[in-house]
């Protein structure tokens, strides 16, 4: 059975369309030159792994603590996972972003360590549910893990206002100026739309293995 | 405007790295885990 399916090549080719449009066809901003373009992805990369499935994670994992229903420890357990590869793109990206415009790749300021602390925690978390072999008791754990691993996400979206840090300040949502030009505005939103389509794409897949792996597992336990 | 391009191209292929080496891992685990279930499938067949 393939668990991937016309999903992922949707948001493949709407993703590379996307791309080629922020890379060719959108003007880059006169300061920064062409590294700003890293915003397409850094942005819309943090927001799907921060506002999308880090809540997915804890809604998961607190839905399972009450109804004990193993879809939904596969929903925050596939949340997980994938929240960690998108967010492993933001602290990549960042850097990348970070060298020529700040001047170093790496500063130790509330945003990015609080981000960092967080991509460690769901690396823990995806660890944990490998080290623990009874079913419910790693559902319970990692359950509570999930929760407050995304307990960090408030923090995370507060810290550029509650510390001194050298990353911006939100400017899309922003009342004050400056504004994004018309143009890099529909880059940016074009670029939420694919990269929302590829987290739904990769998240089903991920819902498909962890329900295949968890019908092997039920075979073999009935086999032994 | 300063000629910083190259920090472009590259984060924009290892974000192509990550999302695609993660998309052929889960493939790869799945076909793993198919095999495991049509073994248990062959032994347990009368």
């Amino acid at each position: 059975m393939p668990i991937f399916d016309w999903l992922l090549a949707v948001a493949v080719v709407a993703l590379a369309a996307v791309m080629a449009r922020a890379i060719w066809f959108t003007p880059p901003e006169a300061l920064q030159g062409e590294a700003q373009k890293i915003f397409y992805l850094h942005v819309p990369s943090a927001v799907v792994g921060l506002y999308l499935a880090c809540p997915l994670v804890a809604i998961g994992g607190a839905m399972y603590l009450w109804l004990r229903d193993d879809r939904l420890d596969r929903l925050a357990e596939s949340s997980a996972e994938v929240a960690l590869v998108f967010l492993s793109i933001v602290l990549v990206t960042g850097p990348l972003w970070g060298k020529p415009i700040w001047g170093t790749w790496w500063t130790w300021d509330a945003r990015l360590t609080s981000t960092l602390f967080l991509w460690f925690i769901l690396l823990g978390y995806t660890v944990l549910r490998g080290a623990i072999e009874d079913r419910q008791q790693r559902a319970r754990y990692s359950a509570v893990l999930g929760i407050l691993a995304s307990l960090l996400v408030p923090f995370i979206h507060l810290s550029v206002r509650l510390f001194r840090t050298m990353h911006p300040q939100p400017i899309v949502l922003a009342p004050e100026k400056p504004k994004l030009s018309a143009e890099m505005g529909l880059t940016l939103s074009l670029a939420f739309i694919a990269f929302t389509l590829l987290f739904i794409a990769l998240l089903r897949g991920r819902l498909k293995y962890a329900a295949l792996r968890d019908r092997v597992e039920a075979l073999e336990a009935g086999d032994a | 405007m300063p000629d910083n391009a190259g920090y472009m191209f590259a984060a924009y292929i290892a974000a192509a790295v990550i999302f695609g080496g993660y998309v052929i891992a889960l493939i790869m685990r799945a076909r793993t885990m198919t095999r495991r279930g049509d073994a248990i499938d062959t032994v347990t067949r009368p």
